[in-house]
């Protein structure tokens, strides 16, 4: 039943929300309390957030800013950014021993001319897999030929494709057959029915919702999920039970 | 229906473009739309310049489930001789109720005279007009304020408010300077405050809840609307109160 308002009756942890200024788009929210206020607005409990700076300059400097956004509420959960050089693989050793990584995210390379091939990445997959650390992939800047080529040989890596667009739609069947370790990330992911046809396919275990909040509004897609032929079950396990499995290291071939 | 209101979706397909996963299953659609409170959802075929052919197609479509689906007519002036005459077809036999242009599809920026004859007859018969509206040069939001003083008794709808940022601000500048000049919501860019911006810049009374169904499903783009920070009069408005008023139905 639909109402001019919207909460959600299931509890929320969003899986993608973007904090911080990029160099070229200053975010709605100025700081830690305004972020948590549109959260409130929305009916969202948790986020993992990165920082924008990570996306559109360094990932070392902009992992130094998520330390301000991230209180002691337990409702920001911190996700580092990670590429394979010396500096960003000691910062993120040095933060794995403090107990601080439950999660990281994969920064675009391809625009410095290093694809996302085994021979560049097979190291760092190699480590994030031993350690059981998930990876969030970014699909706006991803290739379908390089993710075939290159995570299959990391069968036990637990891989989160984000920001799946239309224009992805014929990836994502072969993508989610092909690496059972995989989960799709929904923010953008708006081709009639799916959610539910691939809920249907592949369960609802392999979908997690996020908002890509500042780049998208916050509540559309979880207003979405709300109206789908999803059970509270399957719903609570998009909206926060998958989330929660993933950062806890648990991959779907343990 | 949501909380009693007539829910109107001005921006619809018929046809298919399966590489999107783009596909006109009246039972697919349906169920997104029941699934949400949509009511009506206005459709238009755009892939075919004769016009004919399109709207045929439309018509058939929407002749599955009349109740539930409304026509607009599509015509492309790169086949100017057929404009005028399937306009008139598409309205007075198909009963279409309005009409959609897509000028990416033209090398003409919709303010240049090969459009004029369907302003003209938009104009004549008092119709609505939805143009698809980007930062692209054929489809500048801006050339709202060119046509819409020339032709006071037709409606000129800017589909994608614009879709980007710079766009949108022509979009609402035309809106702010003409009365005739509209605002439709749909976008695969779901920009946090651009609802709010449409409407505390040109008033809930000149906004158009738009999905791109079945491009996009209708539920995220009605839920853009649903949980945008606006009064519940505006949110009415938004999601039928205008296209009913626009459109007649």
């Amino acid at each position: 039943m639909t109402s001019l308002h919207f909460s959600p009756r299931v509890p929320v942890f969003d899986a993608n929300v973007r904090v911080g200024d990029r160099r070229d788009e200053p975010s709605p929210c100025r700081n830690r309390e305004q972020l948590l206020a549109e959260m409130d607005r929305h009916g969202v409990a948790r986020a993992l957030i990165y920082h924008a700076q990570t996306e559109s300059v360094s990932p070392v400097e902009g992992n130094g800013y998520l330390a301000e956004w991230l209180g002691e509420d337990g409702r920001l959960y911190p996700q580092y950014s990670i590429m394979p050089t010396p500096d960003s693989m000691t910062q993120i050793e040095g933060l794995q021993a403090q107990g601080r990584v439950q999660s990281l995210r994969l920064y675009d390379t391809s625009p410095a001319g290093l694809p996302f091939r085994p021979w560049a990445f097979d190291e760092l997959l190699g480590w994030l897999s031993q350690a059981r650390i998930p990876l969030w992939i970014s699909l706006p800047e991803a290739t379908l030929a390089e993710l075939m080529e290159t995570l299959p040989g990391h069968p036990h890596l637990v891989t989160v494709l984000v920001g799946a667009h239309y224009s992805h739609f014929l990836w994502t069947r072969p993508l989610l057959r092909a690496l059972p370790n995989t989960y799709l990330e929904l923010s953008r992911y708006e081709p009639i029915g799916e959610v539910e046809a691939l809920r249907d396919e592949f369960g609802a275990e392999r979908l997690l919702y996020g908002s890509w909040f500042s780049r998208y509004a916050m509540g559309p897609m979880l207003f979405y999920l709300h109206h789908t032929s999803l059970t509270d079950h399957e719903l609570a396990l998009v909206c926060a039970g998958n989330l929660d499995r993933i950062m806890q290291g648990e991959g779907r071939l343990d | 229906m949501i909380d009693g209101n007539r829910v109107i979706d001005f921006h619809g397909h018929s046809g298919r473009m399966d590489s999107f996963g783009m596909v006109d299953k009246p039972e697919l659609m349906l169920q997104a739309m029941d699934k949400a409170g949509i009511d009506i959802a206005c459709l238009f075929h755009i892939f075919q310049p004769d016009g004919t052919t399109s709207n045929d197609t439309n018509a058939r479509f929407i002749a599955q489930h009349p109740d539930r689906f409304v026509g607009f007519a599509y015509v492309s002036p790169t086949m100017p001789q057929r404009m005028l005459p399937e306009l008139a077809r598409a309205i007075d036999m198909l009963h279409f109720v309005a009409i959609k242009l897509y000028p990416p599809y033209t090398p003409w920026p919709f303010n240049q005279a090969e459009w004029f004859p369907i302003y003209e007859f938009a104009n004549q018969r008092g119709l609505a007009i939805i143009f698809h509206t980007d930062s692209y040069p054929t489809n500048r939001p801006r050339f709202l304020a060119d046509i819409a003083p020339l032709y006071p008794r037709a409606n000129f709808v800017a589909g994608h408010s614009g879709n980007t940022q710079e766009a949108r601000a022509e979009a609402i500048a035309a809106a702010q300077a003409y009365p005739n000049v509209y605002l439709e919501t749909c976008s695969t860019y779901r920009t946090p405050g651009v609802i709010e911006q449409l409407v505390n810049e040109a008033g809930a009374d000149r906004v158009l809840f738009g999905s791109d169904i079945p491009l996009m499903d209708p539920r995220p783009q009605l839920g853009k609307i649903i949980t945008a920070d606006i009064s519940d009069e505006a949110k009415r408005l938004i999601l039928g109160g205008n296209a009913s008023r626009l459109l007649g139905i």
